[in-house]
């Protein structure tokens, strides 16, 4: 068995660690590209969302590697994200390629017993203890943790650098790095010395940045190549970002959503708005933008791909919000577009209208 | 003292020199014809014939061509389309409080609240009822652009279009035409359906309050404007230079900047003698694979674009750099 798994932002440097802990064999795909886009716009269904053409991509370069097995977390809810395995499974079989899927899903939709299966069948290839398999996962979780806490930390202090670029070459090198690992333990210790790096960086706390939230669906805000790296192009601009959906957020609100204690302060922030669940991460882009307004951001932008059905919902909630809060709120729609003028000109504006209304006057021209 | 404003958009390429009081007092208009390059040196070469001499004290370029733009001309700022129609539409009234503006490729919706951009809107992922759309249509129709507004003030009813899609509205005029509506009734019932459109889709949940400022190519459409005023239930007024808001934003921007910096980078009228030739190629530095454009100008290369990671770009700031020192 050799597995694979779709990128998606960072979670390739905990897939590395966790297959390494177990001993399994993996491949990483290649970092998503106009290529794995160019192979899965052809092969996929015309109307279907961005993501999932990526993924097609994806799975056909790792089979090009020697790949046989995907691992992939599902969902069954009513977000068409919950039929990608099956429909992936279809389309891979009909091109000629026999691929096996573990769909890692929540209990409550699967029931823990079918998941355990599941599970097991991924960790039988793994010759290790009990106790080592364990360790592996905790420490892809560990890995996982320490990325996401310096990616935010970059975003962050983006805005408060003395040295122009220099949270921006930082965060690029740990990325680069970490991928040269040969242990878990190596990755861990490297990350944990980015961790101090990044965290003392000279900055300037008298600075008074732009701050922007970054809201929507969870695949096109996390994965840079499918939002065209909106989150470098505004460390560019010196602007502070954060972004509260990331891969350890999703394990942590998977793990707590049995006993309801998940994401409190998001349920709270879209109750006035949106109290339903409806799919996707419609409920968190609500509430996000409402916690953003809370914690005097200057505005948020969301992003999500053509014909997302649950972000659509929120797009059409989010102008009441601003309107409401008179917090500017700009939506981005990301498709297979790769020419990216009519994209940057949106957010330049975006930023302009930001900046004016701190300050009436024309900065960065 | 003189100012430019460069604006390079998907259909027209447009050029305006201002004076220190910000009179336009030459206005040029260009189709871009997809090649920006040559456009901008055409434009370039009636203004060296005209103001020999001539100082510029500030240029800025806008539009989506506007960092290419700003790379041959030596821009003094580089600004988006909104900030620059914006800037342009308060220098006229400062008063208004909403600008539609409907462009080639994109249409926008500006709201301003006490003098400063509060709010905007632009197409997402769809440009039907643009003004390449309309250009189409007029062309398929056999009238020239100019007269398309009139016919649609001509006509007594208005047909029903489909206005969502510019492919679902093109067949269904095929269709009306079929069934014998006239000309001018057809074009009216597609002004009707982009304004339908416009006010659906870009200015769904914006408040269009009055004064408004109808600019872009499209506000040259008589019956754009009657219909727009029809559904809004207001007048709506369409500024002198409303096809060159964009270049006069542009050049007021480079005014407020210059007499800040007190010099400019504009490299001046010369440049439609050059050779500016640009090549591309796919940097092979890492998986990203951006396609990297240079830019020559008579065989030295004056900008790069297209690389996310600054490898490229950084380096035209070291050698500038180094010219500098």
């Amino acid at each position: 068995m050799k597995v694979t798994f779709p990128q998606m932002g960072n979670i390739y440097l905990a897939a590395k660690v966790l297959c390494e802990g177990l001993g399994i064999e993996y491949v990483i795909p290649p970092q998503n590209s106009r290529n794995a886009l160019n192979i899965g716009s052809l092969h996929s269904p015309e109307e279907m969302c961005l993501p999932f053409k990526i993924m097609i991509g994806n799975y056909i370069q790792a089979i090009k590697q020697g790949a046989d097995t995907v691992i992939l977390t599902g969902s069954c809810g009513p977000c068409r994200f919950g039929e990608y395995c099956e429909l992936q499974m279809n389309l891979l079989k009909k091109l000629g390629y026999n691929l096996e899927f573990i769909v890692i899903d929540m209990p409550k939709d699967i029931g823990i017993k079918e998941l355990y299966k599941r599970i097991t069948r991924f960790s039988l290839n793994s010759k290790k203890s009990k106790y080592k398999k364990t360790k592996a996962l905790l420490d892809a979780i560990k890995v996982m943790n320490l990325m996401d806490d310096i990616e935010a930390s970059a975003h962050n202090l983006a805005g408060y650098e003395k040295i122009k670029g220099n949270c921006k070459s930082l965060l690029n090198n740990c990325k680069t790095d970490a991928l040269k690992c040969k242990s878990p333990l190596e990755m861990i210790n490297l990350l944990i010395d980015y961790k101090h790096k990044i965290n003392h960086i000279s900055i300037d706390i008298n600075k008074n940045p732009l701050k922007v939230a970054i809201i929507g669906e969870i695949y096109t805000v996390i994965e840079p190549f499918s939002n065209l790296c909106i989150e470098d192009k505004l460390m560019d601009y010196g602007v502070s970002t954060k972004r509260k959906l990331t891969p350890s957020w999703w394990i942590k609100n998977t793990a707590l959503s049995p006993t309801k204690l998940n994401s409190i302060d998001i349920k709270k922030g879209s109750k006035e708005y949106l109290p339903l669940y409806i799919g996707g991460h419609a409920r968190e882009c609500i509430g996000e933008a409402v916690l953003a307004y809370e914690d005097n951001f200057d505005g948020a932008i969301q992003i999500f791909p053509m014909g997302c059905m649950p972000e659509i919902v929120s797009k059409s909630i989010l102008p009441t919000i601003s309107k409401d809060k008179d917090f500017p709120i700009m939506s981005l729609v990301v498709d297979e577009m790769t020419g990216e003028a009519g994209y940057i000109t949106r957010i330049e504006a975006f930023i302009d209208l930001l900046e004016r209304r701190q300050k009436d006057v024309l900065l960065r021209c | 003292m003189y100012y430019l404003g460069v604006d390079v958009g998907s259909v027209s390429t447009d050029l305006v020199i201002l004076d220190n009081s910000m009179n336009v007092i030459e206005k040029i208009y260009l189709r871009t014809r997809g090649n920006p390059i040559n456009a901008i040196q055409e434009g370039f070469k009636i203004l060296k014939n005209k103001y020999k001499g001539i100082e510029i004290k500030g240029a800025g370029t806008t539009g989506s061509g506007r960092q290419i733009a700003s790379t041959i001309i030596g821009a003094d700022t580089v600004k988006n389309e909104i900030t620059a129609h914006a800037v342009a539409a308060l220098d006229k009234n400062k008063n208004v409080r909403t600008i539609i503006e409907i462009g080639g490729q994109d249409s926008k919706i500006i709201v301003i609240k006490n003098g400063v951009v509060s709010d905007f809107a632009m197409n997402t992922v769809c440009a039907a009822g643009t003004g390449s759309f309309l250009d189409r249509q007029a062309e398929r129709l056999e009238i020239p652009i100019e007269e398309f507004g009139d016919y649609a003030l001509k006509a007594n009813t208005s047909v029903r279009i489909a206005g969502r899609c510019a492919v679902f509205a093109e067949s269904d005029m095929i269709h009306k035409q079929q069934l014998g509506y006239n000309k001018c009734e057809i074009i009216r019932g597609l002004c009707d359906a982009l304004v339908r459109n416009y006010l659906n889709n870009i200015g769904k949940g914006k408040e269009i309050q009055p004064i408004v400022f109808f600019q872009g190519g499209v506000a040259a459409n008589k019956g754009m404007k009657d219909a727009f005023e029809n559904a809004l239930g207001f007048e709506v007024y369409v500024p002198d230079n409303y096809g060159m808001m964009g270049a006069i934003g542009a050049a007021i921007i480079a005014k407020s900047y210059s007499e800040k910096a007190k010099k400019t980078k504009f490299k001046g009228f010369e440049i439609s003698d050059s050779d500016i030739k640009s090549k591309s190629h796919e940097c092979e530095g890492c998986s990203n694979k951006c396609e990297v454009v240079k830019i020559y100008e008579n065989n030295n290369i004056i900008g790069y674009f297209g690389d996310r990671c600054g490898k490229w770009s950084n380096k035209l700031i070291k050698i500038n750099e180094n010219l500098l020192a």
